[in-house]
């Protein structure tokens, strides 16, 4: 049974939409379910999503950037924690722009709290952006 | 106090996302985001009781 509900969703085009629909749930988290009237939805997961990043800024954690400063294979090891950063959408190249966040600050106690809340924020913001795909493609209701 | 309240945030946070995420009816994605919260916490203080009979001095 759900392996031919899977050959069903394989068969099914995504439409056009979902991607956009995706796109901007990325870009502006919870924007993807309240484009779609998903209100509740959209302010919870939107809400959850943006408050861990201020939080995480709050507590004095950095988000991670390709090279940093860091050199050769230093600068490669960055690009995991630089993924998950990137999850959070716009709001991680408005500070990139800004230079806001990307500061480190170990001497804070709380400094470890703050990198896992924003590491934590982007990659929650590609499973609410998963979700937001999914509905805008009819594969979730 | 205040790495637990942190820390109790974090499992909220996470626990709204997890059950919004998750599959079924409304009830379902709710109890689902209580159960993952309910984990995060019990587990954390397993771990933090296990940690503090470690010697690591």
């Amino acid at each position: 049974m759900v392996a031919n509900r899977i050959e069903k969703d394989r068969d099914t085009p995504t439409p056009a939409r979902a991607w956009l629909v995706g796109l901007i749930a990325w870009a502006a988290p919870g924007a993807g379910h309240l484009m779609q009237g998903r209100w509740l939805r959209g302010a919870l997961a939107g809400g959850a999503v943006w408050l861990m990043f201020f939080v995480g800024l709050w507590l004095g954690g950095h988000m991670y950037a390709l090279g940093g400063g860091q050199q050769s294979f230093g600068a490669v090891l960055q690009l995991l924690p630089m993924i998950a950063n990137v999850g959070i959408g716009l709001p991680y190249f408005v500070c990139w722009i800004a230079n806001v966040g990307f500061a480190e600050h170990a001497q804070l106690v709380t400094y470890e709290y703050g990198n896992t809340f924003l590491l934590v924020a982007g990659l929650l913001n590609y499973l609410v952006m998963l979700d937001a795909f999914d509905i805008a493609a009819g594969r979730k209701r | 106090m205040r790495h637990v309240l942190w820390m109790a945030v974090f499992a909220a946070l996470t626990a709204i996302v997890f059950g919004i995420a998750a599959k079924g009816d409304e009830r379902q994605r709710f109890m689902y985001g209580l159960k993952v919260f309910a984990e995060f916490i019990v587990i954390a203080f397993l771990l933090g009781w296990i940690l503090y009979f470690i010697p690591f001095r």
